[in-house]
């Protein structure tokens, strides 16, 4: 280990880090982890944890690892050490494998001293190996909630890191850092980690912070205080929606009235979200509309608002997700809308879809033993079991992690991939254990409502949750020293709503390499307005053709979309069954435009329903070589508009759209009715 | 507690020490109270006699043991179990047989009870005959009627038959593994559901990636008999890893069964009888007039006086043939020529005994 004094070593941090002292709290926990000690770190965002890290690693031999879930975060800590000349490199998805395994080399070769890496990467063989080979000095556990059940964020790939922790030699130093943890969460951590740890727990209260909760009476009034109110607000700053679907829409919406916003969620490509990052730490957006459950972890400063359009599932989420905003220490907005308007059933608006979230985050029970039942015959990987047990890969993610953490099946690497067996022995599935933690969180979520309606200082009400203990009072929200915030709605906003709302229209989002099919549109969303029930009526429902107002939509959406462009001819998707509906619906289309309509395209052989498949492998299988165009000669150079009812997971218009690119179409752009919110493979 | 193993699997594999040096080492910390832990966390590893190298070695395992961590993690990830010699886990049949050379560790998958019921070894060549294998299937399925398990090296031949032998009878089997245990995914595929069952524990003493080698499946041997309470041959040549390590159980004073031969039949089984393994007919049953083991060379040859007296002349294979004699024919060859009792003639190339008649020295 090993030995120098707080002088010894602030001489030190000044030549590395270009600092002069360490706050003591951080000397403290830095003085444990230089004599190989256990720690755990709870202190609020900006307190300047991860020199109490930094600082040691670059005084031990080996290098030191952190596990971090937030790739955005790692490279920003990377590109920082490195301009400080420590050599500090990360390992994620983001980089190409040829990257990571260029750094594993490095780490090998003993050329780094601080190595970031997600915790996913402990599932990866090449790591695996690696670890044998380097010369390690210390693990560090950044975010460390996320490895207890307990914590508002439990993250599966989180068990092995706890496993890892568990079987470290003892003279090991280990660090464990979070800003959000109760008593229990606490507790939890040092049972997992283990040892003889010592935890310090710091103040948790972010005094830079004015907290205001804005209650409405719609969607609507969001959106319009919003467009009336954001450009106001100082600086940059993050929206966050509960739904992804909401971000596009707030997104447009802003953009349309002109406000520099823009949407960043889990769909988007490694290079636009670092793009939408970099554009971020540049200041070149008021807002970036996310999900809250995204957790961009970047790490800029002076992010001077966060708003959330919906509550989030607790008092902790909460703290952690407005926990990004303000580390510079200047005065921060706040503002959580609520809508608590009561349905018929007395529930409130907003209460509905964190509600939701908590009833549906696991599968049915049935589903559990269906995996179970697949897995006693034989060993499978995740596409075959998802084919199996007919299960969407969500589905199928959040049963194996609950399997494995219940001991009843592990993940096994054969040769070139995975698969999941069986234990000999397993207990049987213990559904108890779901009920209760389902219990636990819907008591957070009541606390979450809580806060909205609170009438003592909302910092406080946060801190309160979080078992947080100081003396000293708390201010800065709406229930104390500042002025509450009140909604104004007039016409000419409501108006503008709705005609954004009425000129607005989903993407299909369908290119792929080495087909001539361009990103489509659709009309509408498929249950989020009245176009979903319409098409529900004609094709279940006996309801005939459908209605005009759809054909009138579809016909909006795709002229705003491509009516400046030429096309040659119209085709649509054959129906499963019989049924004409989306053939008629297309010789009107097509009528409308003057273009020539085609029935050549057909099936080839019988498919079943493809909504009848859970999962995107099982759909694409379904319609593999299902189609072919009658006249081939036809499609040659030709730009073709492909007419379908519903979008849902894009299998069937991509399977036609690589048959008419073999057959040389120029270009093919899909059109739909509707697209479902969240397809398989998001 | 799991942080052991990162210690126990850290020394297993430690090069260049001897097993039996690590055994004491352990024995000896813990009859001071300490754990393995301990041994590691010392400075002077418990001012144990070891030599310089030996202390130099453990130092550099000592600092890899975070290495193993991440191994450890990776293999109880995947649902193996590592067994320290100090788990009540661990084989106590192992232990008693192959005492300061049992391995510190024992890797398996499965239903790691198996290493505490009663086991029977059935060994034999990879080229088998018929009757080997008959005789195998007859073995293991009067084990599994006993409850017996049976241990066997998942090789062709023999092995292969003992584990499908006792799994078609209902039985419970060890395969005992060539090579390391993440290495054998075929296998585990193919057993997955005797594996999920508890009918067959999958145990690899060896550092879990190793690839199968030679030197491993010899090396392997010492592990099947180690974990039987009792050992059956079903065919052995007179060369190879069944008779080397037959021999080596013999030596080691084992209780050996070795297959009867048929006649003719072109197998060492008989020679290892007179190295002092015990015969049983195809059915596994111990041949109740055992032959040549309770006959002196004296009684033999009162046989062979018995027979010639008769009048006549005979062949040597003859002789061997009417008298049951289970003796290598050198050795009967001996006995003929020694004994002043015989009378040699050449009739062409072949050779014939008779009764040494003195009074035909009259004429």
């Amino acid at each position: 280990m090993t030995n120098m004094t707080r002088q010894e070593a602030e001489i030190k941090l000044k030549s590395t880090f270009g600092i002069d002292h360490f706050y003591d709290e951080q000397w403290n926990a830095i003085d444990q982890i230089l004599n190989g000690n256990r720690m755990l770190m709870i202190q609020r965002t900006g307190f300047g944890k991860s020199l109490c890290y930094q600082f040691p690693a670059t005084q031990f031999k080996g290098i030191t690892i952190v596990f971090s879930p937030l790739i955005a975060l790692m490279r920003d800590q990377v590109k920082a050490l490195n301009n400080k000349g420590i050599s500090a490199r990360y390992i994620n998805s983001e980089q190409t494998p040829e990257e990571n395994t260029q750094t594993i080399q490095d780490a090998i070769s003993g050329k780094i001293k601080i190595l970031y890496i997600a915790p996913e990467r402990q599932e990866n063989r090449e790591w695996i190996e690696a670890t044998r080979k380097m010369n390690l000095s210390m693990i560090v556990v950044d975010e460390a909630h996320t490895i207890s059940v307990w914590g508002h964020d439990f993250r599966p790939a989180f068990r092995r890191i706890i496993n890892l922790v568990n079987l470290l030699p003892k003279h090991l130093p280990i660090l464990a850092t979070t800003a959000t943890a109760t008593k229990r969460v606490q507790t939890d951590i040092e049972r997992q980690i283990g040892g003889s740890i010592t935890t310090i727990r710091g103040d948790l209260r972010r005094k830079n912070f004015n907290l205001y909760v804005i209650k409405v009476s719609s969607e609507d009034e969001k959106m319009i205080w919003l467009a009336q109110n954001l450009n106001n607000i100082d600086g940059t700053g993050f929206i966050y929606t509960g739904t992804r679907v909401d971000t596009e829409v707030y997104a447009k919406w802003l953009k349309y009235v002109g406000i520099n916003a823009i949407d960043y969620n889990a769909g988007l490509d490694a290079d636009t979200r670092k793009e939408i990052e970099n554009n971020l730490m540049n200041n070149k957006y008021k807002c970036v509309v996310s999900t809250n459950a995204l957790g961009m972890g970047i790490d800029k400063p002076d992010v001077r608002f966060i708003i959330h359009t919906q509550i989030p599932e607790s008092p902790i989420h909460y703290y952690q997700e407005i926990g990004r905003a303000g580390r510079d220490g200047k005065p921060t907005t706040i503002i959580l809308f609520y809508n608590g308007s009561k349905d018929k059933e007395g529930i409130e608006e907003d209460f509905k879809l964190p509600k939701s979230f908590i009833e549906g985050g696991r599968p049915a029970i049935k589903y559990y033993e269906r995996v179970i039942e697949k897995l006693k015959i034989e060993p499978l990987g995740e596409r075959n079991l998802m084919k199996a047990c007919n299960l969407k890969q969500k589905q199928i993610r959040v049963i194996k992690a609950d399997l494995i953490e219940q001991g009843i099946i592990k993940e096994v690497s054969y040769s070139q991939s995975k698969k999941y067996e069986y234990q000999y022995n397993a207990k049987s599935l213990d559904a108890k254990l779901f009920e209760e933690l389902r219990i636990a969180k819907l008591k957070d979520l009541e606390a979450m409502r809580e806060y909205v309606y609170t009438e003592k200082p909302r910092m406080q009400f946060l801190c309160d949750f979080l078992d947080n203990e100081t003396s000293e009072s708390y201010n800065n929200c709406d229930n104390t020293n500042l002025t509450p915030i009140n909604i104004f709605i007039n016409q000419q906003w409501v108006d503008r709503l709705k005609e954004f709302r009425e000129t607005y229209f989903p993407i299909l989002d369908v290119e792929t390499k080495g087909s001539k099919m361009v990103n489509g549109v659709a009309a509408s969303y498929y249950g989020v307005s009245n176009v979903g029930n319409a098409i529900h009526r004609s094709k279940y429902d006996n309801g005939g053709d459908f209605p005009d107002f759809l054909l009138r939509l579809t016909l909006k959406a795709f002229r705003k979309t491509f009516g400046n462009q030429h096309f040659d001819m119209v085709v649509y998707v054959p129906p499963t069954h019989s049924g004409e509906l989306v053939k008629n619906f297309a010789v009107k289309f097509a009528s409308v435009l003057k273009l020539p309509i085609s029935h050549n395209l057909q099936k080839t052989r019988v498919t079943k329903e493809q909504k009848i498949y859970q999962n995107s492998y099982s759909k694409r299988d379904n319609i593999a070589g299902a189609f072919d165009y009658a006249k081939p000669e036809e499609i040659k150079d030709k730009r073709i508009i492909l007419l379908d009812d519903i979008f849902d997971s894009g299998a069937t218009i991509k399977e036609i759209g690589s048959m008419l690119t073999k057959y040389g179409a120029d270009v093919i752009v899909p059109v739909t009715i509707a697209k479902t919110v969240g397809g398989e493979l998001v | 507690m799991n942080q052991e193993l990162t210690y126990w699997v850290a020394l297993a594999h430690t090069p260049k020490i001897w097993i039996s040096k690590k055994n004491e080492m352990i024995v000896f910390a813990f009859k001071q109270g300490k754990t393995i832990i301990d041994l590691f966390e010392s400075d002077n590893f418990l001012n144990f006699d070891l030599t310089q190298e030996e202390i130099l070695l453990l130092n550099q395992t000592k600092s890899e043991l975070i290495n193993y961590s991440f191994m450890v993690e990776d293999l109880l990830n995947q649902g193996y179990n590592i067994i320290p010699v100090t788990s009540e886990d661990y084989s106590p049949i192992l232990k008693a047989n192959l005492k300061y050379n049992t391995p510190l560790i024992l890797y398996t998958k499965g239903n790691k009870m198996i290493l505490k019921e009663k086991s029977i070894a059935i060994v034999g060549s990879r080229n088998a005959n018929e009757s080997s294998l008959l005789f195998t299937d007859n073995v293991a399925k009067k084990a599994s009627s006993e409850y017996k398990v049976v241990v066997s090296g998942f090789a062709k031949g023999v092995d292969k038959q003992a584990l499908d032998s006792a799994l078609k009878y209902q039985g419970q089997s060890i395969i005992v593994l060539p090579q390391g245990i993440s290495t054998f995914n075929s296998g585990m595929k193919k057993y997955y559901k005797q594996i999920i069952d508890g009918d067959v524990l999958v145990l690899s003493t060896f550092f879990p990636k190793s690839p199968w080698s030679v030197e491993l499946a010899m090396a392997r041997n010492s592990i099947i008999y180690g974990l039987a309470s009792e050992i059956y041959v079903a065919q052995s040549d007179e060369k190879g890893g069944t008779w080397s390590g037959v021999c080596d159980g013999l030596k080691k004073k084992r209780e050996i069964f070795v297959r009867q031969p048929a006649e003719k039949e072109k197998c060492a089984n008989l020679l290892l009888i007179d190295k002092g393994a015990k015969l049983v007919d195809i059915k596994g049953d111990v041949v109740k007039v055992p032959i040549t083991n309770s006959k002196s060379i004296s009684e033999i040859k009162e046989e062979i006086i018995l027979l010639l007296k008769q009048g006549g002349s005979y062949k040597m294979r003859d002789i061997k043939e009417k008298l049951q004699l289970n003796i290598p024919e050198k050795e009967l060859k001996k006995i003929l020529s020694e004994s002043s009792s015989f009378l040699k003639t050449k009739k062409g190339s072949t050779t014939l005994y008779s009764i040494f008649n003195p009074s035909m020295l009259l004429f």
